[in-house]
């Protein structure tokens, strides 16, 4: 049963899935997907691989056909009619190797109906904006794999999408990149654009997002933003003792003790899952009651990765793991 | 339909703007200038064919030369003519300012020998004030054989089997023979009892088997010897026979299904016949070129991963139909840059005007309409087809399986088009008409003959269905299988053919 909240917080929602399927064959890649996201906010897409991510997007973006359900984008029941309203950065990106930096951005701007002078001056001004000013006649083949991730996301803002859909925006990127790319996003949204974004690397939507969506194995698992799914999870206590910590398993209002790293300086780092409703003062006294001698105790709630591998399921603990790290 | 068009000027910038299209352009027609001066050059260093004709029966021997002598004779006066055609004023002719024998004309046997009574240079002299600016003098061809006297050992032989052996060396290049360069080309050995009415044949003995033109001209020399023989046997008189053999009867050409005004078949009528034939051609060139190209652009999109960010800005029909209008003028840029340049080299080597006519004739004619539709209505199914196999495929390997069937199918109706050019009516023509794949081949061919107006439009509309259920297949393949990352199987794709029909 997913949890949270499927309606934004603000109105007049710029994307709108209500119960859409897509099968093949046998196979159901998207299942019964409902959400909405609201205009000018930033909305992560989560999950593990596999969990239907891009499939959603390209329905999104008409192109591949639901096989039941509705989505209304822009007001529209078909992105076709407001493509010139969307930005759109696949997972798999390319770029014509022959042709010039400042050509390709101009040749999508015009694509999604910019005239064909703008495009040009667009182009020039975004790559100027973004440091390649001096690759603008640079072959596409010349560019490094960095400087050709920025000319493709410049493709996709060149005609000001008031929506702007990002697959896996991330990926590739070295952690400066992916810096700017954050400050990036954070100013498109400052101008109001209303920016959707699949990740399965938490510490991005944690950073970034209004709302998110997680879902695994094409069903929604939770749509809201991070109060909610913390208030949905139990905090945990974070606390570090020389005692032995896990006699407090069975006191109550503890669900789990569980030991986190290594012992330093004779103290070990214990981390205990609260039962729903358990009072934390009472985990305190009881601790203090069984006599352990405590150096730090903490109240910290559930992180997003936390949520993240508690919804997604085994799948996305194994891939959610290295990706901490990738992200840091 | 901005998109379209967008999509269509990417595509034909992306080949026409290259440095690969601009090098072929230029070095195409300096290849045909260099092949064709290479076979000229060629035709010229190649030796005199010199040998020599021993006559065992005594009578063939002169008529043998004086053939030789009358076929040089006319070769330059054939020549001749074909020089004042290309480099007189069309005026100078219409008004038939150039004198006899001068004049284009037949080259019989008098008029040759009134020729060469004035001589070449009054020939020259002749023509000379009606030439256009720049053209050249005449120059007469190189005659390429030379009838030697045979060497005087052979001459003296007392058979043909005699003569036959002391020839041998001479033709061997162990000796050489007074007047050749080297050993001799050729030697031909008529036999005693050799004439009308007579078994024994004419040898021809050389050590080339492959060139035949001394062979052939020795064959129709001798021919015209028997006959001539013949003819005086039968009690006409010497030189007559030519006169006879020269006779050409004349015969214009009407066609029964025309009104009194335009039964006469004329340039026009002549243009629209041929004209199929040429763009078939054409046609031909563009779809290997243009399929080449929609397979190896569509594989560079799949492969880069352009595709996706593609599809988000228009949609997968758009997109085709980008490609099939860019791809198809960058077919068809190569194809009209030469028929521009050659008209433009038409004109300027002062042949303009007959062009300028034979277009004007071509413009007045309905039917330049029709090819261009039915040629059109080709490129389109077999490119929707290419583009198709692009979809599919990751790598041109990938393609190839597909492309093999696909090629045979293109090349299926060559081998039948001079059957239906020649018959256009006829039962080949009326079943590839029939087969959509193949109708406007066979209406391309056959539209300048009257065919059945039932017949074509009958076999034009389904025609029309069949593209516009194979436009259905391709699209949905192109559609559904351009963004998966593995190449289709053929199961899939069947499966996907099947759901657009």
């Amino acid at each position: 049963m997913p949890i949270g909240d499927a309606s934004p917080r603000m109105t007049a929602p710029v994307l709108k899935l209500d119960n859409v399927v897509k099968r093949y064959g046998d196979f159901s890649a998207v299942d019964g997907l409902s959400f909405e996201v609201a205009r000018g906010e930033i909305f992560g897409f989560l999950g593990p691989n596999g969990a239907g991510k891009t499939t959603t997007l390209r329905m999104m973006l008409d192109i591949i056909r639901p096989t039941s359900g509705r989505i209304e984008i822009l007001g529209a029941g078909s992105a076709v009619e407001v493509r010139r309203r969307i930005g759109y950065l696949p997972e798999e990106r390319g770029l014509y190797r022959k042709m010039r930096a400042a050509d390709s951005i101009a040749y999508f701007a015009q694509l999604r109906g910019v005239p064909g002078r703008e495009a040009k001056r667009k182009a020039a001004a975004l790559l100027e904006r973004f440091g390649l000013g001096a690759f603008a006649r640079a072959r596409n083949d010349q560019l490094s794999k960095g400087m050709a991730q920025k000319v493709q996301f410049l493709c996709a803002i060149a005609h000001d999408p008031e929506l702007l859909i990002l697959d896996e925006p991330f990926s590739g990127l070295d952690p400066i990149n992916q810096h700017r790319l954050e400050d990036l996003v954070r100013e498109l949204r400052a101008e109001g654009k209303t920016i959707i974004f699949s990740t399965h690397v938490m510490q991005h939507a944690e950073r970034l997002c209004d709302r998110f969506l997680i879902m695994a194995k094409g069903k929604r698992r939770f749509v809201g933003d991070i109060r909610q799914a913390r208030a949905a999870y139990p905090p945990k206590l974070i606390l570090r003792t020389r005692d032995a910590a896990e006699r407090l398993s069975r006191k109550e209002g503890v669900a789990a003790v569980v030991a986190r790293g290594a012992p330093e300086g004779g103290e070990q780092a214990y981390e205990l899952t609260l039962a729903p409703g358990a009072d934390p003062q009472g985990v305190l006294k009881a601790a203090f009651d069984a006599g352990l001698r405590l150096s730090r105790f903490e109240l910290a709630g559930a992180s997003l990765h936390d949520i993240f591998v508690a919804l997604a399921g085994d799948t996305a603990a194994a891939e959610a793991a290295p990706e901490r790290a990738e992200a840091a | 339909m901005k998109p379209v068009l967008l999509i269509a000027w990417r595509e034909f910038r992306q080949y026409v703007f290259s440095r690969g299209f601009f090098l072929f352009l230029v070095l195409m027609p300096v290849g045909v200038i260099a092949v064709a001066a290479m076979l000229g050059f060629a035709e010229r260093a190649q030796p005199v064919r010199a040998f020599v004709a021993y006559d065992a029966s005594g009578r063939y021997q002169q008529a043998l030369e004086a053939e030789f002598e009358r076929r040089r004779l006319r070769d330059v006066v054939t020549s001749f003519d074909a020089y004042v055609r290309a480099a007189v004023e069309p005026a100078a002719l219409e008004e038939n300012r150039i004198p006899a024998p001068f004049a284009p004309g037949p080259a019989d046997t008098a008029r040759p020998n009134a020729f060469f009574a004035a001589g070449i240079d009054a020939a020259r002299a002749a023509v000379a004030p009606h030439l256009r600016k720049g053209a050249p003098a005449f120059e007469p061809p190189r005659w390429p054989f030379r009838l030697l006297t045979p060497p005087p050992e052979v001459a003296a032989a007392a058979s043909l089997d005699e003569a036959r052996e002391r020839l041998k060396p001479y033709l061997l290049g162990e000796k050489t023979a007074s007047g050749a360069d080297g050993p001799l080309f050729a030697a031909i050995l008529i036999p005693p009892d050799f004439g009308v009415g007579g078994d024994a044949p004419a040898e021809f003995w050389s050590r080339n088997v492959t060139d035949l033109a001394l062979k052939e001209t020795m064959s129709r020399a001798l021919n015209t010897a028997l006959r001539r023989e013949a003819a005086e046997a039968r009690g006409l008189a010497a030189g007559a026979y030519e006169e006879v053999a020269g006779i050409k009867a004349p015969i214009e050409d009407y066609r029964p299904d025309r009104g009194a005004e335009d039964e006469a078949i004329d340039q026009r009528d002549r243009f629209e016949s041929t004209l199929p034939a040429l763009m078939t051609y054409v046609l031909l060139m563009v779809i290997f070129a243009a399929g080449q190209l929609l397979l190896t652009n569509t594989i560079e999109e799949r492969s880069n991963k352009i595709v996706e960010i593609l599809l988000s800005s228009v949609t997968a029909g758009q997109l085709m139909m980008g490609k099939l209008i860019g791809v198809a003028a960058v077919g068809l840029t190569m194809p009209t840059i030469f028929a521009i340049v050659s008209l433009v080299a038409a004109i300027g080597l002062g042949g303009g005007e007959e062009t300028l006519r034979a277009l004007a004739t071509l413009g007045e004619s309905g039917l330049v309409f029709v090819y261009l539709f039915y040629f059109f209505c080709a490129y389109a199914i077999f490119a929707m087809i290419f583009l198709a196999i692009g979809a599919v495929s990751n790598s041109m390997q990938d393609a190839q399986s597909f492309q093999g069937p696909i090629m045979m199918l293109v090349l299926l109706p060559i081998p039948f088009a001079p059957f239906v050019y020649h018959n256009p009516n006829g039962i080949i023509g009326s079943i590839f008409t029939w087969i959509p794949l193949y109708t406007p081949y066979a209406v391309m061919m056959r539209a300048a003959s009257d065919p059945p107006l039932w017949e074509i439009a009958g076999a034009t509309a389904l025609m029309l269905v069949f593209a516009f259920v194979l436009a259905r297949a391709m699209g949905r393949i192109f559609r559904d299988t351009i963004l998966n990352p593995a190449p289709a199987r053929a199961g899939e794709v069947w499966r996907l053919i099947r759901g657009g029909f």
